[in-house]
């Protein structure tokens, strides 16, 4: 019914929006085709479980890929595309197709609407966003690529210096679904002052209820860019394991389940300088409440010691794969945030020189001294773009980072834009 | 007493004289901006070749501006590589929006100096709002030689991409002729060169030459393709607007 609702709406849009806008169509896109080079850890849930039953888990494997995205707009009516084919080393190739926008625009009483399918990404910071909370968008991705917009309803009004933008979103989603899928209403205030951008946001969502933000960026200087963001949630989707099982104990399903926190705070502080020389540094640090708390990792940490302990000596009775299929399933807890700590720190480095775009980041996580660096080249000629790169995830072994199931990813690609 | 009065007298002629110099450059700043600016508001149709030390052609660029009164300028990339993007400054304040994101990016004015032609190079197109200064002398300048006004330019404002000027404009019809550009670090950036469309009775600025003298000593072709009166809609120049990845044309 609400589908159907948004459909018609959105037709109706697309009706009015026919008429309205007379701009020539406009088409554009681009060809990318990119090579990942994946090393799996030698550590973690999924090393061992691997280790103890192989082949039961799906480690990561590298891959080749050839996407083409096209961008067509007119006539009140936006439309990316994707067709995404992929083969990896294991010799499975799959491919799709989808749209990453597709929605109708109409002004009208000095208002701006759209309906469909649409990005709407907000906020400040690069690492990380707290109030990014319609599109959430994948942060710190070792390719720049366009994200899949959500369904949405949106209402905006702009004068000179603020705007305003009332969204609902996920409108044609279960009361259920979870995390960014939750269908919610959410509102943002933007007010331009001089060399301050004031950004205020306003979320309810079915389930996870009130949400209240805020954020602004300041450039303080010819050459230093200053920004920060907060967030407060009445409650946040996430996991946590059954509580009634004990460390040393076999589920037959997986105990991570979907839970959610109370009254969790999301922030960060951050600042860019950039210097005539086209070199660039950004600095942030953020706490993300809603993330899995210190004590809930150190549980996990003593469940995945004790289930190492039964693997080596297991009951005659217990095969291999259920002991195996226990640790992997610990690996559940590395998804249950955007970040796996809550206190983060990132730093990155970038330095234009001519075509040549040399750029190394680390994201750190003090609680236990795990670290993500990532060292990437980009060359951009008068058409055709050129990046390389290599991510290393490490630490102390008991590091969260050190424990992911990736290791290692050195990647290049190509990109041809049209 | 009559001391007095004279050092009383000379001040007041040294602040009219002064006065009258700075009234003086900004006649000559207002006359030298006509010729890229014929209008407080218009669309610039943009084309930036770069080329190597050697002369080859190295990448080219197209854009399209909406520079607009009040130190207002929109600029939107049209090449493939960059199609989408835009740059929006409004006084010292700037923007960088991708096509790819709904989030507008606060830059720095350091920042808006990236690239072999800046978007400051190629939105800002007058200077009499933006300098004030003082008469050097005269020189002869160009190719082929003509007498020249020299004038040294400081920045009347932060967000300016130039700190520091030193320009060169023709004594009879005041067109720009080279300027040197310095940064904030006094740092000489570039140094330009205008080519006018009748070199013997000149309208218009149909190139700028940007030799960069910072990092790769590459020659820009700055050329102007196309120039029309156009004041855009207030909305345009709202960073949230430009966010939606509107139709601008």
């Amino acid at each position: 019914m609400a589908r159907s609702r948004l459909a018609a709406l959105g037709a109706a849009l697309v009706a009015i929006g026919t008429n309205a806008h007379a701009a020539e169509p406009e088409f554009s896109g681009q060809i990318r085709t990119w090579w990942m080079d994946q090393r799996a850890s030698a550590n973690g849930p999924l090393a061992q479980a691997d280790a103890l039953a192989p082949g039961l888990v799906a480690l990561p494997r590298s891959n080749g890929t050839l996407e083409a995205e096209v961008r067509a707009s007119g006539h009140g009516i936006t439309a990316v595309g994707t067709l995404h084919g992929e083969h990896d080393e294991g010799g499975s190739t799959s491919s799709y197709g989808t749209f990453n926008e597709l929605y109708a625009s109409r002004d009208a009483w000095g208002w701006a609407f759209s309906a469909g399918k649409k990005i709407v990404s907000w906020d400040v910071g690069y690492g990380f966003r707290p109030n990014d909370f319609v599109e959430q968008e994948p942060r710190r991705t070792l390719l720049a690529t366009t994200p899949e917009g959500r369904a949405v309803l949106t209402a905006e009004h702009f004068s000179a210096s603020t705007a305003w933008t009332f969204v609902l979103v996920n409108p044609t989603q279960s009361r259920d679904a979870l995390g960014p899928d939750e269908p919610a209403l959410a509102a943002r205030m933007y007010q331009r002052d001089g060399a301050l951008d004031w950004h205020g946001f306003a979320r309810w969502g079915v389930r996870t209820r009130a949400s209240l933000g805020g954020a602004v960026a300041w450039v303080a200087s010819e050459s230093v860019e200053l920004h920060a963001s907060a967030r407060l949630l009445t409650r946040a989707d996430t996991l946590a394991i059954d509580p009634g099982l004990a460390a040393g104990a076999l589920a037959v399903t997986n105990p991570w389940q979907a839970a959610s926190v109370s009254h969790p705070v999301q922030a960060l502080v951050g600042g860019t300088w950039t210097n005539e020389a086209q070199l660039s540094v950004l600095v942030e640090a953020w706490w993300d409440g809603t993330a899995l708390s210190d004590r809930q990792w150190d549980d996990w940490a003593l469940r995945n010691q004790a289930l190492g302990r039964i693997a080596l000596a297991p009951p005659p009775s217990l095969p291999p794969q259920a002991i195996a299929g226990n640790i992997a399933m610990q690996a559940t807890a590395f998804t249950a945030s955007t970040n796996l700590r809550r206190a983060n720190l990132y730093a990155r480095a970038s330095w234009q020189v001519d075509k040549w775009q040399p750029v190394i980041d680390m994201l750190y996580t003090p609680a236990d001294r795990g670290r993500i660096v990532t060292a990437s080249l980009s060359w951009q000629g008068d058409r055709v773009r050129i990046d390389a790169g290599l991510r290393v995830y490490g630490g102390p072994s008991d590091a969260l980072l050190a424990q992911v199931p990736t290791r290692r990813i050195a990647y290049i690609a190509g990109t041809w834009p049209f | 007493m009559n001391i007095r009065r004279l050092a009383a007298l000379a001040a007041l002629m040294l602040a009219a004289t002064g006065s009258a110099w700075a009234d003086e450059v900004t006649t000559l700043l207002k006359a030298a901006d006509k010729y890229r600016m014929s209008s407080d508001n218009m669309q610039v149709d943009t084309q930036i070749s770069v080329f190597n030390t050697d002369g080859s052609p190295d990448k080219e660029r197209r854009y399209t501006v909406f520079a607009q009164q009040k130190h207002q300028s929109l600029v939107l990339m049209q090449s493939p590589a960059e199609k989408g993007q835009k740059v929006l400054m409004l006084g010292d304040d700037f923007w960088l929006l991708m096509p790819s994101s709904q989030r507008p990016l606060r830059i720095t004015p350091m920042q808006k100096l990236l690239g072999d032609a800046s978007t400051g190079d190629i939105a800002t197109m007058s200077w009499a709002d933006d300098y004030s200064g003082a008469i050097t002398g005269e020189e002869l300048c160009g190719e082929p030689t003509q007498k020249c006004v020299h004038l040294s330019l400081t920045a009347a404002r932060k967000g300016v991409t130039y700190q520091r000027i030193e320009l060169w404009i023709g004594k009879t019809k005041n067109e720009p002729v080279k300027a040197d550009l310095y940064v904030q670090s006094d740092k000489l950036a570039k140094q330009a060169r205008f080519v006018m469309d009748k070199p013997a009775a000149p309208t218009a600025v149909t190139e700028m030459l940007l030799r960069d003298q910072l990092t790769n000593k590459k020659e820009t072709q700055v050329r102007y393709l196309n120039r029309k009166e156009k004041t855009v809609p207030e909305a345009w120049l709202n960073p949230m607007f430009l966010a939606r990845n509107p139709s601008l044309d």
